[in-house]
């Protein structure tokens, strides 16, 4: 820690062979779990460098996070929840979508695993069930359209899919969605920053008085300013800072922003990766960020730079808010 | 009776005794006899026991050793294992009785030994599959293997592990081995596919093994030096034959552009020559080095050896008529036709070498070429003189016609041509110095002749400075004639008072037309002419003047007769009657470079047009217009008919000239066309049904995976 950091982050040893999907900083050490297009899911223990676990599984992996800290849930195209086993090396299926599932949420209020597929349903599973569908499987909840995108925050989980459907549930009454909106941004949204294809990330507020409602905002990003034409980048990742509660954004465009939601102000770049950014995850005290650099088949099938992770540390003044000339009003 | 047996067994030894002294106490046997008796009876009891003891004995020390024995086979055992042994014996600590201990080490033992049999048969496994793919690489695939020795002593898993390494190590060897005679066979066979051979043939030689395609292929050394080595022979065969090949098609290459042999029979070979200069690597289509393809090649290279030998006469004539070409041009005296006939039937009767005729030719051209070169500047001066001559000659007619300064149509062109010629001829006497002396200088430097058609060029000069001097006499005379008739007149005025014109009798019966008419007709055709080529529109046409309008020539010839006859005599009267019939080939020569032109220009329009071949049946003029208009392109066309209206013989010269000028717009006009339809330019739309990356990767990803699963 006391070296200065290389422009990049460290780069880790045994990156991914194939895309990566998705990257999550443990919240209880600085493990981080990756998950990939190459069919795996990868532990890395970043203060070693080193890869401690590797799960083969029968198709692409789209998504992963944690359980504890030995273990943790992956899905992906072969429509398997699994919850896997580090120290052991177990993986057992939670259950079973009708499509490739795409995200994974675990829920420490609940103490449910949340799935979001490309069947048009979410799946909530209590992993302490016995193995075996029947006895994990909680509930299946109809979405409008393909889910893309989940997030939580306390009990609240906020679903994105297809056709900028944007649902916004109460963990505790999941029979229907507490509030249903409309993406205010004109492509697919992912995560409650939402962020889009057409380089624009947009900050909602879940309160729906007028006065929070009216507070909401897009803002431009991830974009490049070529002959009078702008070049749009898709913004793939957002992770929130745990301690200051500003956000990274990365795009295909291979640059990591900082930015102060409440300030509406970019707080700092990060020199270009080699690839699109494809994740981005703060380690659980907000001193690391871990950056996937990974075409993100945004192109459709082309020679790219290989897959990379890229863990960085982070200094306060990157990430803390400026405070401005007069005080905000919290929002 | 449920007492111990020991018990019974006293009391049966006290009865028994009891029951002797009573038979004793009967029979009334002595004390001593007694003692004796009873002495005996203890000494054999005693050595019962004795025996017992010692059984017993014997077999503790068996017991002892049995467990001594498993002890130590199974601490062999577990060092052979690299185990800690499970069982330690406490030997301060008893356990118990020995069979109890025996009893227990026994299944121990029995376990460990089952364990050390799996784990034999374990290594047994490896080392045979070792042994197997030893004997793969080193080529003894077909030996029946002895039984792999065991070191039984060293049976841990350390080791097998060493072996497994071992193993692992050999497969890999193994399998790039396969890989490597893979990739010879590749080679191999893409080899033996363009040069026609059998590959399984060629392959069989190397190892018979290598043709079967399921069976164990030999990994050997040997067999992979020996398909390097097959594969660097045939390589070696193949740029062997390339070489040859190449040499072929070289040869047929010049063999064509020697006998100018059409595209379409060319194209048949095209495959042969294009290759002529590929490198080893770039030729792969089978069989094209197979040794039948060589030959068929060969066949066809002999083949237009002989066709050569035929159309060398043809070749040898060609050849002659661009050296007569190159004579005519420089006005140099060609070889006669005798000569060439000559040779021709020389060649015909096979006296001579063709290809000698040929180079000789070739020589000849070439010292010609060179010969003009150095004949040029003078041959442009001569050229520049005889247009002069021409020009004079045209003012001394021009001079005697008196009405020369009426007012007609043209009459202003007719002044000014007369200023120039003025000019000119002021400037002939200095020019022909000039041209004397460099021609002089010429003659000197080379030591011949400059001749000009066969006649002296000096000579020319000096029969021109005669001539003119007469001329100058004769000016002369009749100025003083004039002058003479003046004073005649003077006087008669002077005796009669009267005044003749003095024009009218002296004017002779020249037409007035014909001056005004002339010129004007010459002013149409040299129209004409200054759109073909000259530079000079009133160069002479003589025989010498190359020219396309054949009517043209034919008018100013006429003129010429009638202008400067003494000039007609130095003339060569043979070679103007032949000239029509010798410009004839140079004139299909210059019309088919047009047509390539035009062709390449607008290749769509290579039909005749029947309409322009009509008029010129009508205008009916020498054969060089028709050659020319023979191929035509759409705006010429379109011109033709425009200026087909008038129906004026005039009108139709500068047709030939059009081709080059008008197919430029012709060619130029789709271009823009197209670049608008290539710039398009579609901005890229989202699409309208919406898939994220990560559906698109997945089914990208399963439609690429998909044959494998298939």
């Amino acid at each position: 820690m006391s070296l200065p950091p290389p422009s990049a982050g460290r780069e880790l040893a045994n990156p991914p062979s194939d895309g990566i999907s998705n990257l999550r900083f443990s919240n209880t050490s600085d493990h981080l779990l990756v998950s990939s297009w190459d069919k795996r899911v990868r532990l890395y223990d970043v203060s070693t460098n080193s890869l401690k676990g590797e799960f083969l599984h029968g198709g692409a992996v789209l998504d992963c996070c944690f359980h504890d800290d030995s273990s943790g849930f992956s899905v992906g195209s072969d429509n398997k929840v699994r919850r896997i086993v580090f120290n052991v090396g177990k993986e057992d299926v939670l259950g079973m979508h009708e499509k490739p599932v795409r995200c994974v949420e675990y829920s420490y209020a609940a103490g449910q695993v949340i799935t979001g597929s490309w069947d048009r349903t979410i799946k909530c599973w209590d992993p302490r069930g016995a193995s075996g569908p029947e006895r994990t499987h909680v509930g299946t909840y109809l979405q409008p359209e393909r889910v893309y995108s989940l997030s939580l925050v306390g009990n609240r989980l906020v679903v994105a899919t297809a056709g900028r459907h944007v649902n916004i549930y109460d963990l505790r009454n999941m029979s229907q969605p507490e509030q249903r909106r409309e993406s205010s941004l004109k492509y697919q949204t992912f995560c409650y920053a939402l962020s889009s294809v057409e380089g624009r990330v947009a900050m909602e507020f879940f309160d729906l008085s007028e006065a929070a409602q009216a507070k909401k905002y897009a803002f431009k990003c991830h974009r490049k300013s070529e002959a009078g034409r702008d070049i749009v980048y898709p913004v793939n990742a957002i992770a929130f800072h745990p301690i200051y509660g500003t956000f990274a954004t990365g795009g295909c465009d291979g640059f990591v922003n900082i930015w102060d939601g409440n300030n509406k102000k970019r707080l700092y770049q990060y020199s270009k990766y080699p690839s699109s950014i494809a994740a981005l995850s703060f380690s659980r005290d907000g001193q690391l960020l871990a950056v996937a650099s990974s075409y993100t088949f945004e192109e459709g099938e082309k020679s790219h730079e290989p897959e990379a992770i890229f863990v960085r540390n982070v200094n306060e003044i990157e990430v803390k808010p400026k405070p401005k000339a007069y005080p905000n009003p919290a929002a | 009776m449920a007492k111990d047996p020991i018990l019974q067994v006293e009391t049966t030894c006290g009865s028994l005794l009891y029951e002797l002294q009573i038979i004793w106490d009967e029979v009334g046997e002595t004390e001593t006899d007694r003692d004796k008796m009873l002495l005996e009876l203890e000494r054999e009891c005693l050595e019962v026991y004795r025996r017992k003891v010692d059984q017993a004995n014997r077999c503790r020390a068996q017991l002892r050793q049995a467990i001594a024995d498993a002890e130590a086979e199974l601490a062999s055992i577990c060092s052979a294992m690299g185990e800690r042994p499970v069982h330690i014996r406490q030997s301060d600590q008893s356990v118990g009785s020995l069979k109890l201990e025996l009893g227990k080490i026994l299944p121990e033992l029995e376990e460990m030994q089952k364990r050390k049999i799996e784990r034999r048969n374990q290594f047994l496994l490896v080392l045979e599959e070792v042994e197997n793919i030893t004997n793969d690489i080193k080529g003894q695939g077909e030996h029946v293997l002895s039984k792999p020795p065991i070191d039984e002593t060293d049976l841990s898993m350390r080791k097998l592990e060493e072996l497994n390494c071992h193993l692992q190590a050999l497969q890999k060897e193994k399998s790039d081995r396969v890989e490597t005679i893979r990739k010879h066979l590749c080679t191999l066979y893409s080899h033996c596919s363009v040069l026609g051979m059998d590959f399984n043939e060629v392959v069989s030689q190397v190892n018979p093994t290598l043709t079967d395609p399921e069976g164990p292929r030999s990994l050997s050394d040997h067999t992979i030096d020996n398909l390097d080595a097959a594969v660097q022979k045939l390589r070696e065969v193949k740029i062997q034959r390339m070489q040859k090949l190449q040499d072929l098609a070289t040869t047929m290459l010049e063999l064509w552009n020697l006998m100018d042999t059409p595209i379409e029979e060319q194209q048949e070979y095209q495959h042969i020559t294009c290759n002529i200069a590929a490198s080893e690597h770039e030729i792969t289509q089978a069989n094209s080095l197979s040794e039948d393809f060589i030959k068929y090649v060969e066949a066809e290279v002999v083949r237009l050896g002989e066709v050569k030998a035929s159309k060398m006469k043809e070749l040898v004539v060609k050849k002659r008529s661009e050296l007569e070409e190159i004579c005519r041009k420089t006005h140099m005296l060609p070889v006669s036709d005798s000569a060439m006939d000559q040779t021709i039937v020389a060649i015909e009767s096979g006296i001579v070498d063709a290809t000698l005729v040929l180079e000789h030719l070739e020589q000849h051209i070439s010292k010609v070429k060179e010969e003009a070169l150095s004949r040029k500047e003078i041959l442009e001066k001569v050229e520049k003189w005889l247009s002069a001559c021409d020009e004079e000659s045209w003012l001394e007619e021009y001079n005697r016609d008196d009405n020369r300064y009426n007012a007609g149509r043209g009459a202003h062109l007719t002044l000014k041509r007369a200023e120039k010629a003025r000019n000119l001829v002021n400037k002939l006497p200095v020019m022909v110095e000039a041209l004397a002396s460099k021609t002089i200088v010429w003659e000197r430097e080379k030591g011949i002749e400059f001749l000009y058609d066969g006649i002296r060029l000096l000579s020319m000069l000096e029969e021109y400075n005669l001539l003119r001097q007469e001329r100058e006499e004769e000016h002369r005379r009749q100025r003083d004639h004039k002058k003479l008739q003046g004073q005649l007149i003077a006087e008669q005025e002077a005796l009669y008072g009267s005044k003749p014109s003095p024009s009218k009798p002296l004017g002779g019966k020249k037409a007035p037309r014909m001056s005004t008419g002339g010129t004007a007709t010459n002013r149409r055709l040299s129209l004409g002419a200054g759109m073909h080529q000259t530079p000079k529109p009133n160069k002479k046409s003589d025989q010498r003047q190359v020219q396309v309008d054949g009517a043209l020539s034919t008018g100013r010839r006429g003129l010429d007769v009638a202008g400067l006859p003494s000039r007609k005599q130095s003339m060569n009267p043979c070679e103007q009657l032949q000239s029509p019939l010798v410009r004839k080939p140079f004139s299909p020569i210059s019309t088919t470079v047009v047509a390539s032109k035009a062709n390449i220009a607008t290749p769509q329009q290579l039909v005749p047009n029947s309409k322009s071949n009509a008029v010129n049946e009508i205008s009916s003029f020498a054969t060089p217009v028709k050659n020319n208009n023979i191929i035509k392109n759409l705006e010429e066309e379109k011109m033709m008919m425009m200026m087909q209206t008038p129906k004026n013989v005039a009108a139709m010269i500068p047709i030939p000239s059009t081709p080059a000028t008008i197919s430029v717009p012709m060619q130029t006009a789709p271009t823009p066309l197209n670049n608008n339809n290539n710039a398009r330019f579609l901005p890229e739309k989202a699409e309208v049904i919406e898939y994220s990356f990560e559906e698109r990767r997945l089914a990208f990803m399963l439609q690429s995976e998909s044959p494998i699963h298939v």
